[in-house]
């Protein structure tokens, strides 16, 4: 009896410690359904597919997680990568292929990113609206300016730029070397001061305040952060489909926050991992790869993807809080 | 040269006034005792200090200098720092990292650093080593932890920022008796050092165990300073009355109707529950039972326990003789109880509704009625609003179109369709004007005198000073006092209220 109880009490440090336990275990499973759906979907050549098609995904999702932390939300995130896309794209056919000039469209990429961010954290936090519909509307109004960068979309990116993402070095694809970079870089974040802030801000905004915190500036640096990952899912999508496209974005939106909630982030803020979220992605993108492999005919594919993320997702939340008790 | 200077500082919400005139004195190394009334402006005075709530007028002086603070990042700079009654912690986050929130140590990249972090959170944490209990490590989360040990990391991260001023409001409310102490010759060494300290608790035995001087705040007001040598548990309580010669009146005036002797409906016996420890009465037919004491300290809880809406673990209720055990509120309403509570948007106005729909629910549930026709209900709703002096437009009307008071009226209205034989009134007149108020009282007091019983909370002590037979002082959840007949005065009841059981 007292063992099972410590058992229980030692889950419930580890899944504080990594909330994304679960989700990693629903990874597992799905690699291993898709395997038995499918052997060929654990080839190398296929997981890199896999990889190269959702690596956009993970990283949007990975930035809406430092916003979801705060107990706010970013549905911008879509038209940003849209808006990211079709400019380095116009910018690398402007000036021509070379590498000097993708370097300098990559950093300006960044920068649109950064400065949508910057938008969205003034709109809801300076001025306190509401976040769910602020970032609506700017939305809209960065697809707008999207849609003014690139009318059409079709724009072919330089060969440079999608031979670097789909290539390999040493033999091994170059996406994998991205995601060992991100898993880098969220162990580096995790550790920084802001996220602890950023966490605290989502426990409860006015102990934050009390606490010395300066919430509003806080808040900023999530969806600046936000916006700088959303510019890097946008390098991914152009290293994918190797154009632009100025509405590619916007149905990635709400899959980015159901990747962050997989991942065992809490909409309500102040508790999660950016890590969850990329895995969460993943998730996501699995379940699409196991319906297709399962050879769900095409009229019902959505239906059983809809139905397998519910049942995911109730999975996930019915895990933790069995630990948890 | 004083520390900390305060003069006339006022502070408003609206029409209400949160702080008329709040002046202070800090000196250094003292530890300086606020007290006052519920609602006197003790905690407005103390965020004012700490930049939480930016005045509307008044000085504010720190080392001699006028300043004027941009909220508590611009307090914690100047050296100022508070402690929150409310508690101002991240669950999620650990004790380590609620301590530390402030500063956060990093390395030389800008990374935490994670030993440092738990280095400097041991050192608060091995102060209370003895006093602490199960479970408070460092990495703990906060979420985990009992009310005690929340208390004890605000008290911890209060500390931590080594400010010269320390602010602690209320922070021992929920300490047992060796945390207090330990916390106590922690606040002696402060002192010693030179700290300033400004400290808040409704416990007149801990004020006089630690104070150096008492300031007493009165309806936003300081009424009066003095050294602590210069004063004694009376005249404390007394400048916190001051002089109310209207309620002295009320007082006299109804103080015969406490005579009445009729037979008791209600006995209780040794109720105990989540909040209530041991509580006894009995309740008589027609008789004003009043529950006083400060805010929370069981009152609305027996409340709640008689009506079913709190569990009773043990005790025994005899209702006319016969043993019930309430177990839900619908059983409760069944066997003669109503409840009418101060918190209408939680616990009774249907909003949304109208006016004919919350006043006729109890009527269904008494009634058994399977058809409700409007025409016939009107007539079984109309008398009862109209007992209250309702003002309505038409019994269609949505109840939200009402005011406050008379959206309560409805409430009780609802209860007179078919009169209970109990009234249980949880500090019914929270929010609603002066002459609801009085027609609410009227309105109470007809009913215990047709022979209704009446228990009635209310966290306005002239209320209920004027409006019960008999009160029952709670403090921590039992009654340390009964007092009826001559004792029934403000002196008696704050006396009992704040300095614990006789």
């Amino acid at each position: 009896m007292t063992k099972a109880i410590s058992f229980k009490s030692r889950m419930a440090t580890l899944l504080r410690r990594f909330p994304f336990i679960p989700a990693l275990g629903m990874l597992m499973l799905l690699f291993i359904l898709n395997g038995i759906a499918e052997p060929n979907s654990m080839t190398v050549r296929a997981l890199k597919g896999v990889a190269s098609t959702y690596l956009a995904l993970v990283f949007l999702s990975v930035g809406q997680t430092f916003v979801v932390y705060t107990a706010d939300i970013d549905l911008s995130v879509g038209a940003i990568l849209s808006l990211v896309n079709v400019s380095i794209v116009v910018i690398m056919s402007q000036f021509g292929g070379e590498p000097y000039v993708v370097l300098l469209a990559l950093g300006a990429g960044i920068a649109i990113g950064a400065l949508c961010g910057l938008m969205n954290g003034i709109v809801v936090s300076g001025l306190r609206m509401q976040a769910i519909v602020a970032t609506f509307a700017t939305s809209i109004l960065i697809s707008g300016i999207a849609l003014w960068v690139l009318p059409v979309a079709g724009m072919p990116a330089p060969s440079l730029f999608w031979k670097v993402y789909g290539g390999r070095s040493y033999g091994i694809p170059n996406v994998f070397f991205f995601i060992a970079i991100l898993i880098a870089l969220l162990a580096i974040m995790a550790k920084t001061g802001l996220v602890t802030k950023l966490l605290a801000v989502g426990n409860g905004q006015l102990s934050a305040y009390q606490s010395g915190l300066s919430v509003t500036r806080i808040r900023i640096y999530g969806y600046i952060i936000c916006g700088i990952f959303a510019a890097l899912a946008a390098f991914c999508i152009t290293g994918d489909t190797a154009s632009g496209d100025p509405l590619v974005g916007g149905a990635m939106t709400l899959s980015s926050v159901a990747a962050v909630v997989l991942g065992g982030t809490a909409l309500s803020g102040g508790i999660g991992s950016a890590f969850g979220s990329a895995i969460g992605a993943i998730i996501i993108g699995l379940i699409s790869s196991l319906v297709f492999y399962a050879g769900v005919p095409s009229q019902w594919q959505n239906l059983a993807q809809g139905a397998t993320i519910l049942v995911v997702l109730m999975l996930g939340v019915l895990a933790s809080k069995r630990i948890n008790q | 040269m004083s520390r900390l200077k305060l003069q006339q500082i006022c502070k408003y919400y609206g029409a209400t006034t949160a702080l008329a005139s709040g002046d202070l004195l800090l000196e250094r190394g003292e530890i300086h005792v606020l007290i006052g009334a519920n609602g006197s402006g003790k905690s407005t005075l103390c965020k004012v200090i700490a930049g939480s709530v930016r005045p509307d007028g008044g000085t504010f002086e720190l080392n001699g200098k006028p300043v004027m603070l941009f909220g508590p990042q611009a307090a914690r700079e100047m050296g100022i720092c508070l402690f929150y009654q409310e508690l101002s912690l991240a669950n999620s986050l650990s004790i380590a990292q609620n301590i530390n929130l402030y500063h956060l140590p990093t390395h030389a990249g800008g990374l935490i650093d994670d030993a440092e972090l738990n280095k400097r959170a041991e050192h608060y944490i091995s102060k209370f080593e003895t006093v602490i209990g199960e479970g408070f490590t460092p990495d703990a989360p906060v979420a985990k932890l009992r009310p005690d040990q929340k208390q004890l990391v605000e008290i911890m991260k209060t500390l931590a920022s080594e400010a010269e001023i320390l602010i602690f409001d209320e922070p021992t409310s929920a300490l047992d008796r060796s945390q207090v102490e330990c916390f106590f010759s922690i606040l002696r060494e402060l002192k010693e050092e030179g700290r300033s300290i400004i400290f808040i608790s409704h416990r007149m035995d801990e004020i006089f165990d630690i104070a150096d001087r008492i300031t007493v705040i009165r309806d936003g007001t300081t009424v009066s300073s003095r050294l602590i040598e210069e004063t004694d548990h009376s005249t404390v309580i007394r400048d916190m009355i001051g002089e109310q010669p209207e309620a002295a009146a009320l007082e006299a005036s109804l103080a015969p109707q406490a005579e009445k002797k009729t037979e008791s409906c209600l006995v209780a016996e040794g109720l105990s529950g989540a909040h209530i420890r041991n509580v006894g009465f009995s309740l008589a037919k027609g008789e004003i039972l009043g529950l006083g004491g400060l805010h929370g300290q069981g009152q609305s809880t027996l409340l709640r326990t008689l009506f079913g809406a709190e569990k009773l673990q043990s005790g025994t209720l005899l209702l006319n003789g016969e043993a019930v055990h309430p177990t839900n509120p619908r059983a409760a309403i069944k066997n003669g109880f109503s409840y009418v509570s101060g918190d209408r948007v939680r616990d009774g106005v249907i909003t949304g509704r109208s006016i004919m729909e919350n006043v006729s629910p109890i009527h269904f549930l008494k009634d058994k009625t399977f058809l409700a026709f409007p025409s016939v209900l009107a007539r079984i709703i109309e008398p009862a609003l109209g007992a209250l002096n309702t003002k309505y437009s038409s019994l269609g009307a949505s109840i939200s179109s009402l005011s406050g008071g008379n959206q309560q009226k409805v409430v009780i209205a609802r209860w007179l369709t078919n009169p209970p034989d109990i009234l249980l009134l949880d500090d019914p007149t929270k929010g609603i004007d002066l002459s609801a108020k009085s027609e609410l009282f009227a309105l109470v007091r007809k009913l215990a005198d047709e022979g209704m019983a009446i228990i009635l909370y209310s966290s306005e002590d002239g209320e209920l000073l004027a409006h019960s037979d008999r009160i029952l002082v709670f403090n921590n959840g039992s009654v340390s006092r009964e007092l009826l007949g001559e004792d029934k005065t403000r002196f008696n009841l704050y006396e009992a209220a704040y300095s614990g059981a006789q």
